[in-house]
């Protein structure tokens, strides 16, 4: 007998759990540890973000500008907190003038506290923005 | 911890690809520089702060891990006439 089958029959014997809980912890043990491909999550990688990149080209004529950018995340991180510094009548003025430009966005929703789920989130993030003509090709990325 | 140096790449053109004037930037003289102006400014920003209901202290802290998120930012902007680079360390 396993440590963790024993494990789990003495805490049902001490009452600390019932028998239904029981049996799904050594259904859960017997099961063991599902490969990533029978849950249907792919492999993530494990490595968090740590710059966000935006990579600009704009064709101006015959002329072609690159705009290359690579910020760290933590950037984001601190003007999260220095935008929760952001006194309420300020806040209100910046929201209403996120609406008047159709963003219904609350700039008192981002908190610091979020930010790391956030952050993680912006891994699997890729913004593709392509012009009309083709003159303007935008992506933002994290790497 | 603060950055203490830059580096702007300047590059002419494209063409004379490779004609590059590296200018490093000593940041942390720029902060010995700004230190008396700081100290000067700190008290007027220390009595500002509660006028605008900001915690003075909060807000320097903010302030102050801003300027040390910069470290390993790089801007690259290129175009046919030059190219520029700046990298903060």
């Amino acid at each position: 007998m396993s440590d963790h089958r024993k494990q789990i029959l003495d805490m049902l014997a001490a009452g600390q759990i019932n028998a239904e809980e029981a049996d799904r912890l050594i259904g859960a043990i017997e099961d063991g540890p599902r490969p990533a491909a029978a849950t249907g999550l792919a492999e993530r990688p494990t490595a968090a973000p740590r710059y966000l990149r935006v990579i600009a080209n704009v064709m101006d004529g015959d002329d072609q500008i690159k705009v290359n950018v690579r910020a760290p995340l933590q950037l984001l991180r601190a003007g999260v907190r220095l935008a929760s510094l952001i006194p309420p009548q300020a806040q209100d003025q910046v929201n209403s003038a996120l609406r008047e430009h159709g963003v219904g966005f609350e700039l008192s929703q981002i908190k610091p506290e979020n930010l790391d789920e956030l952050i993680d989130h912006l891994g699997d993030l890729t913004v593709d923005v392509d012009g009309e003509n083709g003159n303007l090709k935008v992506r933002i990325f994290c790497e | 911890m603060i950055p203490l140096a830059a580096v702007v790449a300047f590059r002419p053109g494209l063409s004379s690809s490779n004609v590059r004037l590296w200018i490093p930037v000593p940041l942390f003289l720029v902060w010995l520089l700004a230190l008396p102006v700081l100290v000067v400014a700190l008290p007027i920003f220390y009595l500002a702060c509660p006028a605008r209901r900001v915690i003075p202290f909060r807000a320097l802290w903010a302030l102050l891990q801003l300027l040390c998120a910069l470290r390993t930012t790089r801007v690259s902007i290129e175009s046919r006439e030059a190219s520029i680079l700046v990298h903060i360390f």
